[in-house]
């Protein structure tokens, strides 16, 4: 930020004009949001129960709360660029507490479509995308589960793509459609060369 | 909308001739109809989505239509007086007001056709508001096209309307109230303070409903009981009340002014002074001495101390019991007899009593069937009967009563141990759209919310109460400044639903967890007691009693009033009226003034002594009826016989027992039937109108 009075970076940032003009939104956003998340998102009334459901909350700056009221006015970019949008587990607490009946969680998963598509996405997210390529897991099988699986007398790997890895294909086949792979590749090149 | 081209000799009028010889009001050849239509404005409401203009214009060109005119508000005094001018005028035989729904004006402009010298009924409203420039907002085109079509519709059946005159029924000069909380009393004083003889009927054995289950009333801090008993004991005293304790609505036969109900008088098991005396036990009776309480075996929990307390199987609810007369639990009696020797001479109790019908007439009705707590364990989340220590409010409410089981010390029901910290949970089952809670606003938890941490900040020296809320709905008289004081005393807000409660296991203390939306914090609380602000719904009897008396309810349960604004006390049934809170929550205030308003309503027809029945009574054709009789058994309301006429077996009605529902007139093999100012050829030319604009 450039020094308009004089004062150092730290200082000018907290001085810096934080209301809220009401152009900045986009009401067009609270509708796609409603329409991909196929929950009420407008109809917040910011009780809070889903903040206080949220396992994420107590330990971070995650506050769905917060992203709901984003949506109800809109606040598109505010909404997208916030990296706290990524912290959500899908744990659905707070929709299965809401009384309004909304589901927080499908409106998070709306807002995070949304920002993919503006290449928005912490990196991991990526790797996940990939690991189901190759894999058809997310969360790949590993030595530690497979010892711990044979212990419990199961066989090592579940009946998944990892026991039919024929299957794999066409899971690449969905993936490709959606060219959510080659999206990946390329983030991930951007940003890790 | 295709818009038709209209003739001069449009159907309904065809229709009409064929029929006016069976008919026999329309015996007589009817002069060529005169219709004068007029357009409101209603300001923009109508004016704003369509053309008047085109509308009026159009109007002119119809058959029937001698005169057409419009104005801003046809409801206002000049609106009127076109009418009443146009009439004399132009010598006009109908009128069509092409304005908003009849539920809001029909009787305003009936008064006007009525000034103007016509029948009233000679009147015909076509509803241009509601059902058309109200949905059709951004769509002048459509609007116009469809009110020319409504006006059309109208003003064929108006060419056909016919002078009816009302029937007047006299009306019983008596009434009752069901249901005596504090509405059903109110109600009952102001009747019977109006000099009318007023049944008063209660299911449960005393009078005073939830009002005298309340420690101290918001925002004055009343003492609920010392404020309530007085009433209480005039409802004993009143000449005029016969009041009827643990009996309910059996069944309801008539129509205002004539309703004949059976009251089912509930086994008792106990006499009072006027019964023994009936029974030749003079100076007998039941004198509330307890006597049989001291004796009686069974124990069970009582319910008005919302089974904090127990009673016995002979039991009443608490010392100041309107009537003053025991009742036995025959659910619970095991007849031992102990009881019956115990009261000795009095000889007040009959273990063999059985149920009693008594049939009364009254002229009108109202009911005051008030509510029930919302079972609030329903929201698991609050664990509500899963963890001791969270209560609902009305066990908060017997807790710190004097009169209470604790006698008004405030303890944790886990270790009887006095609570500090106390949270209390605004909104608990309250504006829920999730179908397990309400979705509406139970309207006065905020206020006794608040009320209750004024009385533990007041009592426990030391306490501090949270109250979890997400708005505090103060609005009414000297309510936002019971708001301010209670935070001056020390309680603490916080603006937040609580997600979920846990207990610790150890120390059943329990943990609230929220989120502080001012602070923006998510925040764990460890409290000594929840106290559950539960929803409210209706009573449990409440769809029964409404079925009875023909009463509507909305989708939540609560019963429907006439209009929400403008008559909130009436219902659709005439004659029957409603108190308190079975019409939706309300705080005592709000309840008494809705008892005082529901009294006076219930008086007027009572005081004037006959009521005009709207005159849409089914009438037999007696030349096409073939006696066949399945209409007799089709009505519901028993208005029809068959008799013998001329050789023939005809139907007839009696008028006033006809509501004009028309089954007998939709049935009728013959169309032997007709539904005055609903006639066939009526209905008939409306469908011509819309169809074919008139052409055949």
């Amino acid at each position: 930020m450039a020094k308009v009075k004089g004062y150092p970076e730290a200082l000018e940032n907290k001085l810096r004009d934080r209301r809220f003009y009401g152009e900045d939104t986009n009401p067009e956003f609270t509708k796609t949001v409603k329409k991909i998340s196929d929950t009420i998102a407008h109809m917040c009334y910011q009780c809070g129960t889903c903040t206080a459901s949220c396992p994420s909350a107590p330990r971070s700056s995650y506050r769905i709360r917060k992203f709901m009221r984003r949506a109800v006015l809109g606040f598109e970019n505010e909404a997208l660029t916030d990296p706290d949008l990524w912290l959500c587990t899908t744990c659905y607490s707070c929709t299965d507490r809401c009384p309004r009946d909304i589901a927080p969680t499908d409106v998070i998963m709306a807002m995070r479509n949304l920002a993919f598509k503006r290449d928005i996405i912490p990196v991991n997210f990526l790797k996940t995308v990939q690991a189901i390529y190759t894999t058809g897991h997310g969360v790949p099988n590993n030595d530690v589960n497979r010892t711990a699986r044979k212990k419990l007398g199961m066989a090592a790997d579940p009946p998944t793509t990892h026991s039919y890895p024929e299957f794999i294909p066409g899971i690449q086949k969905i993936l490709d459609y959606f060219k959510l792979k080659a999206n990946a590749d390329r983030i991930v090149k951007e940003r890790e060369g | 909308m295709a818009e038709k081209k209209v003739t001069k000799k449009d159907a309904a009028q065809k229709t009409a001739k064929k029929d006016a010889g069976i008919a026999p009001n329309m015996a007589k050849e009817e002069k060529k109809p005169r219709i004068g239509v007029f357009i409101c404005h209603c300001g923009t409401n109508i004016a704003g989505s369509m053309s008047i203009t085109d509308v009026q214009e159009y109007a002119k060109t119809l058959g029937d239509v001698a005169f057409a005119d419009n104005y801003q508000y046809m409801c206002s005094t000049p609106g009127q007086k076109k009418i009443e001018d146009a009439i004399k005028e132009h010598n006009l035989t109908g009128i069509v007001v092409a304005a908003c729904s009849p539920r809001l004006h029909e009787p305003t402009f009936r008064t006007a056709t009525k000034e103007g010298g016509l029948n009233p009924f000679r009147f015909e409203m076509a509803n241009i508001r509601e059902q058309n420039s109200w949905v059709h907002m951004h769509d002048s085109e459509g609007a116009t096209s469809k009110a020319k079509d409504a006006i059309r519709i109208a003003v064929a059946k108006a060419a056909l309307l016919q002078d009816l005159i009302p029937k007047s029924v006299p009306v019983e000069p008596t009434a009752m109230v069901v249901g005596a909380g504090v509405a059903g009393m109110q109600a009952a004083l102001d009747l019977a303070a109006a000099g009318i003889k007023t049944y008063l009927i209660e299911q449960e054995p005393s009078i005073g409903g939830r009002m005298s289950q309340l420690d101290k009333t918001f925002p004055t801090l009343d003492c609920s009981q010392c404020i309530l008993t007085p009433k209480m004991v005039d409802v004993g005293r009143s000449k005029n009340i016969e009041l009827m304790t643990y009996s309910n609505v059996d069944s309801v036969e008539g129509y205002i002014g004539n309703f004949d109900v059976t009251i089912r008088k509930k086994a008792r098991g106990v006499l009072t002074p006027d019964e023994a005396e009936a029974r030749g036990f003079v100076g007998g009776g039941c004198n509330g001495c307890g006597d049989c309480d001291a004796v009686c075996p069974v124990i069970k929990p009582n319910n008005f101390e919302v089974g904090m307390k127990p009673r016995k199987a002979i039991y009443i609810n608490h010392p100041q019991v309107v009537p003053l007369i025991y009742t036995i639990d025959f659910e619970s009696c095991v007849k031992c007899g102990l009881c019956v020797t115990a009261c000795g001479d009095k000889k007040a109790i009959d273990l063999e009593m059985q149920d009693e019908l008594i049939k009364v007439k009254v002229g009108t009705a109202i009911l005051a069937t008030g509510y029930d707590i919302f079972p609030i364990e329903k929201k698991e989340e609050w664990g509500y009967k899963k963890y001791e220590n969270v209560i609902s409010s009305l066990e908060f409410e017997r807790l710190i009563c004097a009169s209470g089981p604790t006698g008004g010390h405030l303890v944790r029901p886990s270790d009887g141990v006095t609570p500090k910290k106390i949270a209390f949970l605004l909104c608990a089952g309250s504006r829920d759209n999730t179908g397990v809670g309400k979705p509406y606003c139970s309207r006065f938890c905020c206020m006794y919310s608040l009320k209750h941490a004024h009385q533990i900040i007041e009592k426990i020296p030391g306490a501090q109460p949270y109250l979890f809320y997400m708005d505090i709905r103060s609005f009414g008289k000297m309510y936002e400044e019971f708001y301010y004081r209670i935070q001056d005393e020390g309680a603490k807000f916080i603006r937040g639903r609580v997600a979920n409660i846990l207990e610790d296991p150890e120390t059943k203390n329990l943990k609230v967890y929220a989120d502080d939306t001012l602070l923006d914090r998510p925040m764990e609380l460890e409290v000594d007691l929840v106290v559950l602000a539960s929803a409210v719904e209706p009573a449990a009897d409440t769809n029964r009693t409404r079925k009875l008396f023909g009463v509507s309810c909305s989708m939540d349960g609560w019963l429907l009033e006439a209009h929400p604004k403008l008559n909130p006390c009436g219902t659709t049934t005439a004659g029957v009226f409603l108190a308190g809170v079975c019409q939706g929550p309300k705080d005592i205030p709000d309840t008494v003034a809705s008892a005082e308003g529901a009294a006076s309503a219930a008086s007027i027809p009572i005081h004037m002594g006959e009521v005009e029945l709207e005159p849409y009574f089914a009438m037999c054709i007696e030349d096409k009826c073939a006696g066949c009789g399945m209409c007799v058994k089709l009505c519901p309301y028993s208005a029809l016989d068959l008799i013998e006429k001329d050789g023939r077996t005809v139907m007839q009605v009696t008028e006033a027992k006809c509501k004009g529902c028309g089954t007998c007139g939709g049935f009728c093999p013959g169309g032997a039937i007709w539904m005055q100012h609903f006639t066939t050829p009526q209905i008939v030319a409306q469908i011509d109108a819309f169809l074919v604009g008139g052409e055949q």
